[in-house]
């Protein structure tokens, strides 16, 4: 009701009150408060909560509208450089007409939204804040003419970035056959309460943006599967067990801050209901978020932080899905259920794809190197991402403190043993660390 | 607004006709009216009002309702009426006549408390003559002291509640008690049907149903009021019942179901747990056999009765569940479970089950049958109580269903995007969460439904068949309230008056029965009543606890059509002693006494099927792969052919030898007959290394023209790409002494399917036409099928290459009589086609030319012979047959179209089969957004796609993008005859309509075998199981039928393939994954 109210004045305003166009001269200016890329940022996640994405789909959401964004930016703030060349495939990105005025701040929000509606469903709810977003930068005042410039320059970014997306083999997968489901006791096998199929079982077909292939950083197998009770799997299994079982209130929290599970459906009988919360490479962008705007980053450098962090985001949870179905290894609830207590419930509920490695510790760990390369190491900040979704803010030394204790929290939620987490943090550092070292932001 | 015109021209025409004396139809709705309180003074409502405490999150079944029990309380021959509410009061009332009643609930010493009451009963459980009332309580969740109440009628119209006396003040989760008289001792015994609460968050193993829940799992108690005990005593765990929390009970009904004397008990299970058929072991205890009789049942089972439903004198069941009948909610409600998960709870041992009503019909080995689908009886929607009685008279049972939801809690689009809170995981909602979750979740009030059994097992289509107004309803009960000869019924329901519909059944003739023991504190329930009227004999069970909640009629009433008079009526008593009774008048209730001429009766056991089986030690061994992982979309999985088999003699020493060719990775196996017995012929190199290929039809060809046979191995498969090397055909000659070595030569690398061999050319050389199954992994799309001339024994020449379609089989014969031989041939989603010999090397194809244009199928097999002797081969023909989920006609027919939706170089197969009166997809909008993502732009929830009828609906999908449109115009199995050159079609009978038809055979007395089922559609559409086999003995050629049905004497359930005659009167019996049979039927 109330935007309804905003929209209809500004409507009357357009109509009415722009008779004469009234130019603001410190638009450049104006038009590059960060908030636009933060808000946009935000609007997409909440769409990509909204539809149901799986956590390596939702990072694919994220990347390409970054880089679009970043692509536009990059001719307001010249000692930035250009992507083609770096990431796979990215060549050929039109450019500014020279001479000619742009409102690079518009024009990058403009090709980040646009980017985005190609890769998510409810294109209505972003379409409203687009809307919102483009009334409240024709308030600026910044000439029509190059308002109009801006976004057919933004518009032609992201068809260009669309095109190169269509290049990534997502499409193709869609057809690959599911995961096959085998009766062998070490082997993945859905879990409940929805025994859902394997979520993206050819992630690894995907085309990574800097690493060479989803193979580059191969961590270490998980451990031998086994019944015995002296065996470090069956240790491994009691220690998961008794992580829940026996779980202290600090690890109950710090499970369920970590959770990120985007779909949670709760099962009472007839009655289902679900949870929706940010995929776990949401959360580190809303810690990029947060550390932007806590390093007071300008608008280049807060959507270079962005577009680096879900650089990581994307190659690392190729190569950890490469993992997952190379190990297929089965989930700690099934063993438990099936060999040591049928009742054993786990803290959080079990994701649907094999368990080696853990997910959260491979894409926090390749997160936490981008953002310490951008802001620094010991760099302290008060994680209030999960706020919204009824959990406390946890405060955080260093990105690396953040990515370990999201690590860990997989852990004590029942659902990861502890090489998953180990090798995959080594992992996500590694593949954290080629991405940027291979990735120059800056000339 | 096109509709809209509809609609409104549609009531001028009504309003015009009202003009006119309205003509009572034969409609259901004709047949019952509602009668308002005010004029019935059945003033009862269950009224809820969900509290911050108590609601559906806190008690998942707060919405199932309350029951009616039916019975004579005050001895005055009208049947009164007791109504169960779960907030408010319980209520009884005095039936005056002329269907009115008076409220005596306070004066009659019912308590009037308002602890949550379920199921009611009336019954003399004390055996003192007079009708007492037990009603069931959810204890835990009312008031402390709640308990299961037992009001003992004091004879003066009031009762004294003596559950805790009795022993019988069980508190917890219960539904329904049923009395009977489960070990014939003369009293009445109690089953306690309890439901679980707990969460169905994981299947576990059904090892726990071995473990007792105090409050939800099942009792039985023996009456042991006349023994030192002087109560009943809970013998739960002695006679074999499980006590489980796995059982989510909400039905159970005690009838002797396999028609041997003794009581059985079949309980109807809500979600995973399969519902339990307890069979009674002479009255010493019982054992869960629903693996044994049933092949699958209802998932989310919430009503049952039982009575026989054909007049066969075998008893049948129908039960309950949650299908959708409605396009749009079908569309929109959780259904059918993903294969991958029917099959994940299966290997936690649960049976099989489908989220859909079963009419389980007996079949005279005992064994059930569903005809749901076939009767098209399996979709009403979220629905509670049915009842199977003859309502109106005709001598034919009927079949009334309660049904509606206060709370819709599958919705989809509820489930995934309007309930969702951003709440911690695991977390209990707060209270304004569940509120506002309550506020949101869908209501659905329907129509209650009446089929009226209008032919045999033929029911009145589900759109004539609504009968009231709109509620949500649950419990039910039938009596004649108004002695006027016809059965009314009392609903009871939820935040509405309670419906009386009176019956105004007119023109039919009938009897109603009631019956008294010799010794009166000896209970005459279980009795069995047989009533004979010329060819027809009808048969009820004294059964009083059944549909949902409820307990009816304690007379038994049997409409008898225009039948004039009655033979004889039969009482089998509850001693299982006989006494006929003849002479009774017609219209009337009689009351029938035990006397002293009784003669025991002799339960025939279960009726001997003709022939006999041999289990082979042979068996066939699938490989393991899921087509569905590969090709989502696909209604059937590809990857299911075989074995193939052939019968002949390889080492020519005059006795025929068996050839069996396994799945992937399976050898091919030859096993020669030596003095009668079949001895494995080991160490054939070739075949070990072609075990590689599955193989799915085999035949013998003296290829290389040397007198001996040769053998062409027809490889397949689904799950590798075409022209793959392991697709490909094989030719192994023969030695002479039946050594068969593979010849090297280049052949078809296809899914294959089908091998005919014949010399179509006349050059002295067999050829050979293949016909292939499918493009792997692109359903739909046609695959070449070859036919190849036999190049001297040297190797082949394609002489025909077409795309055929999805062939299934293929028979050479000269069709048009013009001495050269032709091909005949069927597949899925085709005509039957015949490529007719041009006699000079060319072939053309002809259908419509034959009058097979219309007769578009799932065809699987077909079997050529001259039945109506007119000198043409008559073609008979195997299908999917009449009892599958979709439907097809000319006028409807299920369509398919493939494209590649999104452009990635895979194509899709988008089907849409009618369904009641508009058309389904058959895929679900989250497997086709798995596949391709971008339609969910246009379906951004499950409301928008569930409008979606047709193609047309994708706006993605252009016309010309579409590469292949298919249909399927018949599902029927037929038998087309030939009329001057021309084949008319007709449909076999009911038996072989049951299941899919996989192959006959027609022996020297010209009998026609037949092999059916078909494992392997999608959940979706279900296994189909209904029937392995049958044979009819003859063949009327003037109406074109076959007559004289009996079962073949298989096992249930099985997956078959083929018959293959193997002598006379011996057949092997092909068996897909499972071991192989031999036949053998009486001389």
């Amino acid at each position: 009701m109330k935007n309804k109210v905003i929209i209809f004045t500004l409507l009357l305003v357009s109509l009415f009150g722009c008779k004469t166009e009234k130019v603001n001269p410190n638009y450049q200016e104006d038009a590059l408060q960060p908030e636009y890329i933060h808000r946009s940022m935000k609007s997409l996640t909440d769409v990509i909560v909204h539809d149901i994405f799986s956590p390596p789909v939702a990072s694919r959401n994220y990347v390409y509208p970054s880089v679009a964004a970043y692509q536009v930016l990059i001719h307001q703030y010249p000692n930035y450089q250009s992507l083609e060349g770096q990431l796979d495939g990215l060549a050929g990105l039109p450019k500014p007409e020279k001479d000619k005025a742009y409102c690079y701040g518009l024009a990058s929000v403009h090709a980040f939204l646009q980017t985005s509606k190609n890769f998510i469903f409810s294109e209505q709810k972003l379409i409203a804040f687009q809307d919102e977003l483009l009334e409240a930068f024709k308030e600026i005042g910044i000439p029509q003419e190059v308002f109009d410039r801006s976004l057919a320059y933004g518009e032609a970014m992201s068809e260009a970035i669309v095109k190169w997306s269509s290049t990534d083999n997502y499409k193709e997968t869609r057809s690959f056959p599911k995961y096959d489901v085998r009766e062998d006791p070490e082997r993945w096998t859905p879990t409940p309460p929805d025994y859902m199929d394997g979520i993206e079982p050819h992630w690894n077909t995907i085309r990574t943006l800097v690493l060479d292939s989803a193979r580059q950083f191969v961590p270490l197998p998980p451990t031998a599967f086994s019944l015995e009770k002296d065996s470090r799997f069956y240790q491994e299994t009691m220690e998961v067990y008794n992580a829940v079982s026996e779980a202290e209130p600090e690890h109950v929290e710090i499970a369920k801050f970590w959770d990120c599970n985007p779909f949670v459906s709760h099962v009472e009988g007839h009655i289902m209901f679900a949870t929706k919360k940010i995929s776990p490479g949401g959360h580190w962008m809303g810690i990029t978020q947060i550390a932007t705007k806590k390093a007071n980053a300008d608008f280049m450098e807060t959507t270079a932080a962005y577009t680096l962090v879900a650089i990581s985001l994307f190659d690392a949870f190729i190569s950890c899905w490469d993992e997952k179905y190379r190990s297929n290894l089965t989930r700690p609830e099934t063993v438990i259920n099936q060999y040591v207590n049928q009742d054993w419930l786990p803290l959080l509920q079990t994701p649907p794809f094999p368990e080696h490695t853990s997910g959260h510790s491979v894409i926090s760990a390749a997160s936490s190197v981008a953002l310490t390369n951008l802001f620094g190491d010991n760099f302290a900040f008060v994680d209030s991402t999960e706020v919204e979704y009824g959990l406390p803010a946890r405060t955080f030394d260093s990105f690396y403190d953040a990515a370990d204790e999201a690590a860990i929290s997989r852990l004590y939620g029942g659902i990861h043993f502890r090489p998953a987490i180990e090798y995959g943090v080594d992992q996500g550092k590694k593949v954290g660390q080629y991405i940027t070292e291979n990735i120059k932001l800056k000339k | 607004m096109h509709n809209k015109y509809i609609v409104f021209l549609f009531l001028l025409l009504t309003l015009a006709c009202n003009t006119e004396p309205q003509i009572e139809s034969a409609t259901t709705a004709a047949l019952f009216t509602e009668k308002n309180s005010t004029a019935s003074g059945l003033s009862f409502s269950n009224n809820l009002n969900p509290t911050s405490e108590l609601n559906i999150l806190e008690y998942l079944y707060y919405y199932n309702g309350g029951g009616v029990a039916v019975g004579d309380i005050n001895s005055d021959g009208l049947e009164d009426v007791m109504l169960t509410a779960n907030q408010g009061q319980d209520k009884l009332f005095l039936n005056q006549g002329d269907l009115k009643f008076t409220d005596i609930t306070n004066q009659s010493g019912i308590k009037t408390n308002s602890d949550w009451s379920s199921g009611v009963s009336m019954d003399d459980v004390n055996g003192d003559g007079l009708l007492d009332i037990y009603v069931c309580k959810v204890a835990p969740i009312s008031g402390e002291a709640t308990h299961n109440e037992l009001y003992i009628n004091n004879g003066d119209a009031t009762f004294t509640e003596s559950a805790g006396q009795y022993g019988l003040d069980f508190s917890g989760y219960s539904t329904q008690a049923s009395f009977f008289d489960y070990d014939r001792d003369g009293d009445l015994d109690m089953y306690l049907l309890n439901h679980s609460v707990h969460s169905v968050r994981s299947y576990g193993k059904i090892s726990k149903r071995n473990e007792l829940d105090e409050l939800s799992g099942d009792r039985l108690y023996e009456n042991r009021l006349n023994e030192a005990e002087a109560k009943f005593v809970d013998v739960s765990a002695e006679a074999g019942i499980y006590s489980s929390a796995l059982g989510y009970g909400l039905c159970v009904i005690t009838a002797d179901i396999n028609n041997d004397g003794w009581t059985d008990i079949y309980v109807g299970n809500d979600f995973h747990e399969n519902d339990y058929v307890y069979l009674n072991n002479q009255g010493q205890s019982f054992k869960e056999s629903m693996p044994g009789v049933l092949n699958h049942c209802s998932k989310f089972t919430m009503g049952v009765d039982i009575t026989d439903m054909n007049n066969d004198g075998l008893q049948d069941i129908f039960t309950t569940d949650m299908l959708p009948y409605d396009e749009v909610v079908a569309l929109k409600s959780g259904g059918e479970d993903t294969d991958q998960v029917f099959k994940i709870r299966s290997t936690f041992g649960f049976e099989d089950q489908y989220a859909r009503n079963h009419l389980q019909l007996q079949m005279p080995d005992h064994q059930f049958s569903d005809i749901a689908l076939m009767t098209n009886t399996y979709a009403t929607d979220w629905s509670w109580s049915v009842l199977l009685q003859d309502f109106d008279n005709d001598t034919r049972n009927d079949i009334f269903i309660t049904n509606g939801i206060v709370k819709r809690p599958n919705d989809l689009d509820y489930i995934k995007f309007v309930n969702t809170q951003n709440a911690g995981a695991n977390e209990r909602l707060t209270q304004a969460q569940l509120d506002a979750f309550l506020s949101k979740m869908p209501a659905q009030k329907l129509k209650n439904i009446l089929f009226t059994q209008d032919d045999d097992l033929s029911f009145s289509e589900l759109t004539n068949s609504t009968i009231g107004s709109p509620t949500f309803s649950n419990g039910a009960a039938y009596a004649d309230f108004d002695k006027d000869g016809d059965l009314d019924l009392i609903v009871n329901n939820i935040n509405a008056e309670a419906t009386l519909l009176a019956n105004s059944t007119k023109g039919n003739n009938y009897v109603s029965i009631s019956l008294i023991n010799a010794n009166t504190a000896q209970t005459s329930k279980d009795a069995i009543v047989k009533v004979y009227t010329g060819e027809l004999i009808k048969t009820q069970q004294y059964v009083t606890t059944r549909g949902y909640q409820s307990s009816s009629s304690h007379n038994l009433h049997f409409g008898l059509g225009d039948m004039t008079t009655i033979d004889s009526v039969v009482v089998i008593w509850p001693d299982r002693t006989k006494e006929v009774f003849k002479g009774l008048a017609l219209n009337q209730l009689h009351e029938i006494k035990k006397g002293a001429d009784t003669k025991p009766y002799v339960f025939s056991p279960q009726q001997a099927v003709a022939g006999s089986l041999e289990q082979l030690q042979i068996r066939h061994i699938e490989n393991k792969f899921d087509d569905y992982n590969a090709d989502k979309l696909i209604p059937e999985l590809l990857s299911r052919e075989g074995p193939a088999v052939v019968y002949e003699d390889f080492d020519q020493d005059g006795q025929k030898d068996l050839f069996f060719g396994g799945a992937r990775y399976q050898e091919p196996r030859l096993f020669l007959r030596k003095a009668g017995e079949f001895v494995e012929q080991k160490g054939n190199l070739d075949f070990k290394k072609d075990a590689k290929y599955e193989d799915v039809d085999a035949a013998v060809i003296d290829f290389d023209k040397d007198g001996d046979l040769d053998l062409y191995v027809v490889s397949g498969g689904n799950d590798e790409k075409e022209l793959n090397k392991q697709l490909e055909d094989r030719i192994y000659l023969n030695d002479g002494k039946g050594n068969l070595k593979r010849l090297p030569l280049s052949l078809p690398h296809t899914n294959g399917s089908s091998i005919a061999v014949a010399d179509f050319d006349g050059d002295g050389f067999e050829d050979i036409f293949i016909g292939a199954r499918s493009i792997p992994s692109s359903y739909g799309l046609s695959p070449y099928s070859f036919l190849l001339k036999n190049k001297g024994g040297f190797g082949v020449d394609i002489a025909l290459k077409e795309r055929l379609g999805l062939l299934t089989d293929s028979k050479w014969a000269d069709i048009d009589g013009d001495q050269d031989i032709d091909l005949v041939f069927c597949g899925d989603w085709m005509n039957i086609g015949v490529l007719v010999n041009q006699g000079d090397g060319t072939f053309q194809l002809q259908s419509d030319e034959l009058g097979l244009g219309q007769s578009a199928g799932l065809w699987n097999t077909i079997y050529l012979e001259d039945l109506n002797q007119d000198g043409q081969l008559d073609i008979i023909a195997g299908n999917a047959g009449a009892n599958f989920k979709w439907k097809a006609s000319p006028e409807k027919p299920v369509k398919l179209y493939v494209m590649d939706m999104d452009e990635n170089g895979q194509t899709e197969p988008l089907i849409f089969y009618p369904y009641f009166s508009t058309y389904l997809p058959f895929t679900s909008m989250d497997e086709l957004v798995s596949q391709v993502p971008s339609v969910r732009k246009q379906f951004v929830t499950y409301d928008a796609f569930s409008s979606v009828q047709d193609i047309k609906d994708f706006q993605q999908i252009k016309a010309e993008s579409i590469v292949e449109r298919k249909q399927i115009k018949e599902l029927r199995s037929m038998v087309y005859l030939s009329e001057n050159g021309k084949y008319e079609g007709k449909p076999l009978p009911f038996n072989a309509q049951l299941s899919t038809i996989q192959e006959f055979s027609i022996n020297d007395e010209g009998n026609l075998l037949f092999v059916g089922n078909y494992h392997d559609y999608l959940t979706e559409l279900g296994k189909n199981t209904a029937n392995s086999g049958g044979m009819y003995k003859d063949f009327n050629a003037a109406t074109g039928t076959f007559e004289n049905y009996q079962q073949l004497p298989l096992p249930a359930n099985l997956n078959t393939r083929g018959i293959l005659p193997m002598g006379k009167d011996e057949y092997l019996i092909s068996v897909n994954n499972d071991t192989q049979y031999i036949l053998r039927m009486p001389k």
